[in-house]
This record gives C-alpha cells, sequence and structure tokens, in this order.
C-alpha cells in the first residue's frame, strides 16, 4: 500500500519534473534522497583549471498533505577547506566555479527545518567539457546544426586526449609511489633483522655485567 | 478539455525540445559515501535507450582489519523490477538497454559496518531511431550517424572516468600500504625492543637477592 503510494508519488512527481524541464531547457540530472537528519555528500576529484556548473532544485510532491514549501541547505567547499557555495533553505539554486586547486570538491546538502520525510533534491553536476555553454559559441561563430553538432564531437576528443595525458601523469606519480614503498619494504625488513640482532647483543652484554657484578660468573 | 490541450502540446513540445537538444545524453560522475544503502536516481527519457556506466568502490582508510569485501550493485526499472544486479563486487561496469522510460534507481548497498566511497557514472545514450526521423523534419539522416559517433566517443570517456577511478582507487591503496609498512614496522621494532628489556628485568629478578635464596 505505501509502496503503491511511493510509486504514485514518485510518478506525479516526474510528471513534474518534465513540465519544469520544458521551463529550465536543461539536460537531465540525478536525484538523491537527503535524509531526515545527517547530510547527504556527493563529491568529485577535480583537477586545477577545470569548470564546474551545477544546478539543483528540490524536486516537490504533489501529494503534499501539509503545503509546505520544503526547502534545503547546501555547502559547497574545496580540497582545502574554502567555502565555495552556501546557501540555508532555498528550493533551487545555482552555482559555479572554476576549480583553483585539484582534489576532491565536496557537496553537501542536509534539512535544516524538522522534516517528517527525506526530501530528494535533484542535481545536475557538470565539469570541464558538460559545463561548455555552446549556445554563445554558436552564436559567435555562427554555426548550427551539423555544423555545431561536430564541433561538439571535436571537443569530445580533445577532452578525451587530455584525460588520456592527465591519466599518465597519474600513473608516473603513483608508479614512483609504488617502487618508494617497495624499497621501504627491503630497507625496513634488513634493518629489523639489524634490530633483532642488535638487540640480543645488548642483553647478552648486559646480563654478561650484571652476572659478573654479581659475582656469579 | 482546455487542459488536456494544454498538457498535451506542452508534452510534444517538451518532445521536440528534446529532440532538438542535440540528443542530450546525461553525464554524471560523482562519489558518495555508503554507510548502508544509497540510492541515487536517473531519469530516462525514451524507451530503447542504452543505460551505461561503471561504479568503483574507492575508499581504503582500513588500518588494521582486513580488507573491505565489496558492496552490492542493484538497478530497479520504474516498473519496480531488478534490471541488473551485482553482489559483493569492489568496481563494476554496467549496460543494459532500457525496457520501459522513467525512473531508474541505482543503489549501492554495503553490507558492512565501515562505510566506503563509491565512484560512479552514469550515462544514458539516445541514438534517434527512424520513428524520430519521421516525427521531426528538422532531423537528418547524418544526425542518426552524429548520435552514433557521440555514442562511441562516450563510451571511451566511460572508459576514461573508470580508469580514473580505478586510479584513485589503487592510489589509496598506496597510501595505505605505504602507511602501513611504516607504523607496522617501527611498532615492530619498538615492540622487539620492548620485550627483550620485559626479558632481561626478569632474568634479573630471577638472580636478585630476595628472591634467589627462595627459588634458583
Amino acid at each position: 500500500m505505501e509502496k503503491n503510494n511511493h510509486t504514485k508519488q514518485l510518478r506525479s512527481a516526474t510528471t513534474f519534473l518534465l513540465l519544469w524541464l520544458t521551463f529550465i531547457g536543461e539536460s537531465q540530472a540525478i536525484w538523491l534522497t537527503i535524509p531526515t537528519s545527517g547530510t547527504k555528500c556527493v563529491s568529485e576529484e577535480i583537477q586545477s583549471n577545470v569548470v564546474v556548473l551545477a544546478d539543483y532544485y528540490v524536486v516537490a510532491d504533489e501529494v503534499d498533505h501539509h503545503h509546505q514549501i520544503h526547502t534545503v541547505s547546501l555547502k559547497v567547499t574545496s580540497p582545502y577547506g574554502n567555502n565555495l557555495h552556501q546557501k540555508e533553505n532555498v528550493t533551487h539554486g545555482q552555482f559555479a566555479f572554476t576549480s583553483a586547486e585539484s582534489g576532491t570538491y565536496l557537496a553537501c546538502f542536509w534539512l535544516q527545518n524538522k522534516h517528517e520525510q527525506p526530501l530528494t533534491v535533484s542535481l545536475d553536476w557538470r565539469t570541464g567539457i558538460s559545463a561548455k555553454d555552446w549556445e554563445t559559441v554558436a552564436k559567435k561563430e555562427k554555426i548550427e546544426g551539423v555544423e555545431l553538432e561536430l564541433r561538439k564531437l571535436e571537443a569530445a576528443v580533445e577532452a578525451i586526449r587530455e584525460n588520456l595525458i592527465y591519466m599518465k601523469e597519474r600513473e608516473a606519480d603513483m608508479r614512483e609511489v609504488s617502487e618508494a614503498t617497495n624499497a621501504k619494504v627491503a630497507w625496513f625488513s634488513i634493518m629489523s633483522l639489524g634490530v633483532c640482532i642488535l638487540v640480543g647483543a645488548l642483553q647478552l652484554w648486559h646480563l654478561k655485567r650484571y652476572f659478573r657484578k654479581k659475582k656469579l660468573i | 478539455m482546455e487542459q488536456t490541450q494544454w498538457k498535451r502540446s506542452s508534452k510534444m513540445w517538451m518532445v521536440l525540445a528534446c529532440l532538438m537538444m542535440s540528443f542530450f545524453s546525461s553525464i554524471e560522475s560523482l562519489s558518495v559515501t555508503v554507510n548502508d544503502v544509497e540510492c541515487v536516481y536517473e531519469y530516462v527519457l525514451y524507451e530503447g535507450d542504452t543505460v551505461s556506466g561503471n561504479f568503483v568502490v574507492v575508499d581504503h582508510d582500513i588500518f588494521w582489519g582486513s580488507d573491505h569485501p565489496g558492496i552490492d550493485f542493484t538497478v530497479t526499472s520504474p516498473a519496480g523490477n531488478t534490471v541488473n544486479n551485482i553482489k559483493g563486487t569492489s568496481g563494476d561496469k554496467f549496460q543494459f538497454k532500457a525496457p520501459t522510460h522513467g525512473m531508474y534507481k541505482f543503489c549501492f548497498h554495503n553490507p558492512h559496518s565501515t562505510p566506503e566511497t563509491v565512484s560512479f557514472y552514469i550515462h544514458v545514450g539516445h541514438i534517434p531511431s527512424e520513428h524520430d526521423l519521421a516525427k521531426d523534419e528538422h532531423l537528418d539522416p547524418i544526425n542518426v550517424k552524429i548520435a552514433e559517433l557521440r555514442e562511441a566517443l562516450e563510451s571511451v570517456t566511460a572508459e576514461q572516468k573508470y580508469l580514473k577511478a580505478r586510479d584513485a582507487r589503487h592510489r589509496h591503496t598506496n597510501e595505505s600500504t605505504r602507511k602501513r609498512v611504516v607504523f607496522y614496522t617501527v611498532g615492530e621494532y619498538l615492540l622487539l625492543a620492548g620485550v627483550s628489556a620485559l626479558q632481561v628485568i626478569y632474568i634479573r629478578r630471577l638472580f636478585s637477592k630476595s628472591v634467589a635464596y627462595n627459588r634458583v
């Protein structure tokens, strides 16, 4: 019974979402459920100098007993802890930034007021090439249709190549760390043997001295 | 009467807008921390769209215990059927053809108490078919080829995102290995020194005056 109600709610929310889409003209997003207590965080590892564009809104349920306007609070932080965007009690919003440093960028949602049910928030998070505004490019260069599509494909290929170069650099970094760890393991094992022998020798020397002092040998 | 007409025209406009919006494909690549169950919803506009993606368990914060065995992944269609189900894995790729349009649910289930960070990527790809070509006169047959090309490039991008997530996991593993090596070895040395000191103290006690005449 509850499941039927929930699917009905979800279906009504979906139709509402479709109508919303006609006015926003945006592409899709993922939906997250924010629990009644605690925060829900999503993160992504982004290199430096990458444009990040995000859109979010609270998915409204048609079947709402109290006719409340549900609001959500969110906070976006950079890997060094700087606050990039913070809003309390909003139903929708948008933020954009260019990543200054490479690392994990975190976007956290939580419910400020007391809600009985968990809230659903739609988040459209785009980085790099997906964040590119093709309309302005089309207007500036006066291209359209098939040519615009091919230009998009060209940008996608460029992004693939850049990603490949980035992966190569990362692999080189990791190879260095792996080899350093390998050398450490070898060095520490030999040193462990040395410490063992040293400690044994110290024991013998100390006990010999002690027994000599006690006139036992 | 008027309301249904408005709803129908808005629906048609939406379909047209979506078709003209260059057969967008949704791209989401994010990480989320899974404590017990975390679900992500993604809307599939057309029936028959190929939904592809991958996920990798990235975190490696376990220091003392053995490593995490993996998480379960389930995809549920809007009708409630389980489309895809992968159990006990630390990362995998998936691809399926959407049987209906609607809201699909992608769930990660963590059967153990340690929270894990999962990096996932979901892509819904649409290639216009003959039916769409007949519906809209703005569409050229070349758009079908361009859509196919775009989907091929998207699959390369998806593979790259998977490799990037795997690389992040390996980096975490490496860091964990390095930390374990250093801490366990230093701990081993200290323990060794401590045990030998205890041995010496014990032997000294055995030979001390107050106990010696009674025991040794």
